[in-house]
């Protein structure tokens, strides 16, 4: 999204020139292999053959055809990584799904002009955004909704965040004013304005906000740990975090069942299979989260 | 009262009343104090009617402008429907817990036996517990360094980030470094500390291999009190920083280049266009996000914390947070919300000191 700057002076350039452009230059180079180390290193490291002799160090520029895929052989073969992945995707659609039912109408509600009272309700929102309770009023209040060991509980608590939903708004308000009224004009009721006027010309914000509640679902660990305590209902990242703990000996992911692959292999192949819809997600990510982001955080 | 609007007639016809009203006060004032008889009468006489008139057209107005709202209301019946669902959720799971809070207050048993008001009131007692406890400025003492630790590091960094993307010469190098530069704020805490494994850990990480090759003796980075603090710190910008970057580019993108055009004509090398001209241009989204950091500088960083610290270095990791999460899985709820509550008031202080700076010195603000 970076695009040079169109300069159309032409100047010999000095020395003092030429030393910035190394500078920046170098530390983009080095920027470069201080983000790329630690992801290849995890990589190579998941690719790691049993009969691995040789330092860590070596193993980062072993050759691929030495390469062994037993870890994400033995990976893909467990039930109970399988049945964690399954949990993980559940979350993530059901909680989009809820958080766009809940946000959307919120935010285009709020962003309409004179509707009166809407002072309020933005107070009614602000509130608990300001002041913060902590973890245990909200965990009271899900005990107390039977909630628990429900995957549902996970994305609750968040499924409308004041921050995604004033982000969404500042987006519709945006929109020109006077769309709305020559609509309105043209004798469009409010539900066809909304449904085919607004949001139409609002895909990139809500898909930005679906993003943004779908990273914050599939990377939740806080709230899985506290409510989810059956193991069957464990998502994918607490199971790789009992993994890289090294607790994963528990009932339903024993050691034996990952067979012969190196355990360090085990360990790094289910980071980057964690990492996988991530990384799918990314290009349209790029695409529109930061255009909607940006639409929403610095205007004008 | 608006003097805009459907009743603004009715407005000024009122606003007209009170003036002649306080006109004539004024002078029945003068006629009481030299005791003239006569004219205090006639004033009096006088001020009655109008009186009168203003409480009527005071009852016009508001017959009107509840007309109106009511109209106003009708007519966005659909708008008032799409708020419904959301507000029964504000009300259960953002209010319910704010009424559940008062469990710091009272001495709270569980759910089942005594439920949120069953508990003895016992006032402060939690609050003082949690400040009188030994760890108390142990836990303010990290979130502080964590926290300021990370906005010295990170700010600096991803605003350097962005005037190089931004002055880059070469064209796949900048895409590929912004491309990969925002690609680990989206990986969680949990795949963080995989991959800081990979790096740190004694017996198959990367950094021990180089000190071995060194001749040194491996060291277990994530278990070593000094060590964790700088890690903590150094994987968050590099988690971070080009995340944080990109409100700095967008920035760097809205400067005028007409203004670079004159500094090369006028002689200025690259190094005095940035100090003279990028960096001021971008000052004040920097002031915006250093404000916004200020505002929520009791956010140390729960997420990354809990899933890099363990028992050996709860000295220097534990963080507010953190605590209060232990104390929430421990059961431990009347002091946990105590805790919770004291950060929050804080938080929200320093939201509104940071809100009021940034409205003063930048004209924008969160609310």
């Amino acid at each position: 999204m970076a695009k040079k700057k169109n300069i159309s002076v032409a100047v010999r350039p000095t020395a003092a020139d030429h030393g910035f452009n190394i500078m920046v230059t170098t530390f983009m180079v080095l920027l470069l292999i201080i983000l790329i180390v630690p992801i290849w290193s995890t990589i190579a490291l998941s690719f790691r053959p049993a009969n691995y002799i040789g330092s860590y160090l070596e193993g980062m520029f072993l050759a691929p055809w030495k390469w062994s895929t037993a870890a994400y052989r033995s990976l893909l073969g467990n039930q109970g990584f399988l049945n964690s992945f399954g949990n993980s995707l559940k979350i993530l659609v059901m909680g989009v799904a809820t958080a766009l039912f809940l946000t959307v109408p919120m935010a285009y509600a709020l962003s309409v002009k004179g509707v009166p009272g809407k002072k309020w309700i933005t107070i009614f929102v602000m509130i608990p955004y300001v002041f913060d309770v902590g973890v245990v009023p909200t965990y009271l209040l899900i005990s107390k909704l039977g909630l628990v060991n429900h995957l549902p509980s996970v994305f609750m608590p968040v499924a409308l965040s004041t921050y995604n939903m004033i982000i969404m708004r500042q987006f519709f308000e945006g929109i020109p004013n006077d769309l709305r009224e020559s609509a309105f004009i043209d004798g469009c009721n409010d539900v066809q304005i909304m449904f085919k006027i607004i949001l139409p010309l609002s895909k990139a914000i809500i898909l930005t906000i679906a993003l943004y509640y779908g990273v914050s679902f599939w990377n939740d660990y806080m709230r899985s740990l506290l409510y989810l305590q059956k193991s069957a209902l464990k998502p994918l990242p607490l199971l790789l975090r009992d993994i890289l703990i090294g607790t994963s000996m528990n009932d339903n992911l024993e050691a034996s069942a990952f067979g012969s692959a190196p355990i360090e292999a085990i360990k790094a192949a289910s980071v980057f299979i964690s990492a996988i819809p991530m990384m799918i997600a990314y290009p349209f990510i790029q695409k529109y989260f930061t255009k909607g982001t940006l639409a929403g955080s610095v205007k004008g | 009262m608006k003097k805009s609007g459907k009743n603004y007639l009715l407005v000024e016809a009122i606003e007209k009343l009170q003036a002649r009203k306080k006109e004539l006060e004024g002078s029945l004032k003068t006629a009481k104090e030299q005791q003239n008889t006569a004219e205090v009468a006639r004033l009096e006489k006088e001020l009655e009617p109008v009186n009168a008139q203003i409480k009527e057209k005071k009852r016009a107005f508001r017959k009107a402008e509840n007309g109106h709202l009511l109209a106003e209301m009708n007519r966005h019946k659909f708008i008032y429907f799409l708020l419904l669902i959301p507000i029964v959720y504000y009300f259960i799971f953002k209010y319910i817990p704010m009424w559940n809070a008062q469990i710091a207050f009272r001495d709270f048993i569980s759910l089942k036996r005594t439920g949120i008001t069953g508990g003895t009131w016992v006032g402060l007692k939690n609050f003082k517990t949690f400040i009188g406890s030994y760890y108390f400025w142990d836990l303010i003492r990290n979130t502080l360094m964590y926290s300021f630790g990370k906005l010295l590091v990170s700010l600096p960094l991803s605003i350097i980030l962005a005037i190089a993307i931004y002055e880059c010469t070469h064209k796949i190098l900048r895409k590929v470094v912004q491309t990969l530069s925002y690609l680990p704020h989206f990986l969680s805490w949990v795949i963080m500390y995989g991959i800081l494994l990979a790096i740190l850990s004694p017996s198959e990480g990367i950094l021990n291999d180089i000190i071995k090759m060194f001749g040194g003796t491996p060291k277990s980075f994530l278990t070593d009190t000094t060590a964790f603090p700088f890690i903590v710190i150094l994987s968050d910008a590099w988690k971070e920083i080009g995340w944080s970057a990109i409100i700095f580019i967008a920035a760097l993108m809205g400067i005028d280049t007409s203004l670079f055009e004159a500094a090369i004509v006028e002689g200025a090398n690259s190094w005095q266009r940035v100090r003279y001209i990028t960096l001021p241009s971008i000052k004040p989204v920097i002031v915006i996000v250093l404000l916004m950091k200020i505002g929520t500088i009791l956010n140390a960083g729960f997420n990354q914390l809990y899933m890099l610290y363990s028992p050996a270095v709860y000295s220097v990791g534990d963080i507010i947070d953190t605590w209060v999460y232990r104390g929430t899985i421990n059961g431990q709820f009347s002091l946990a919300t105590a805790a919770g509550i004291f950060k929050g008031v804080i938080g929200m202080l320093m939201l509104f000191v940071s809100n009021w700076a940034s409205k003063k010195f930048t004209e924008s603000s969160l609310f």
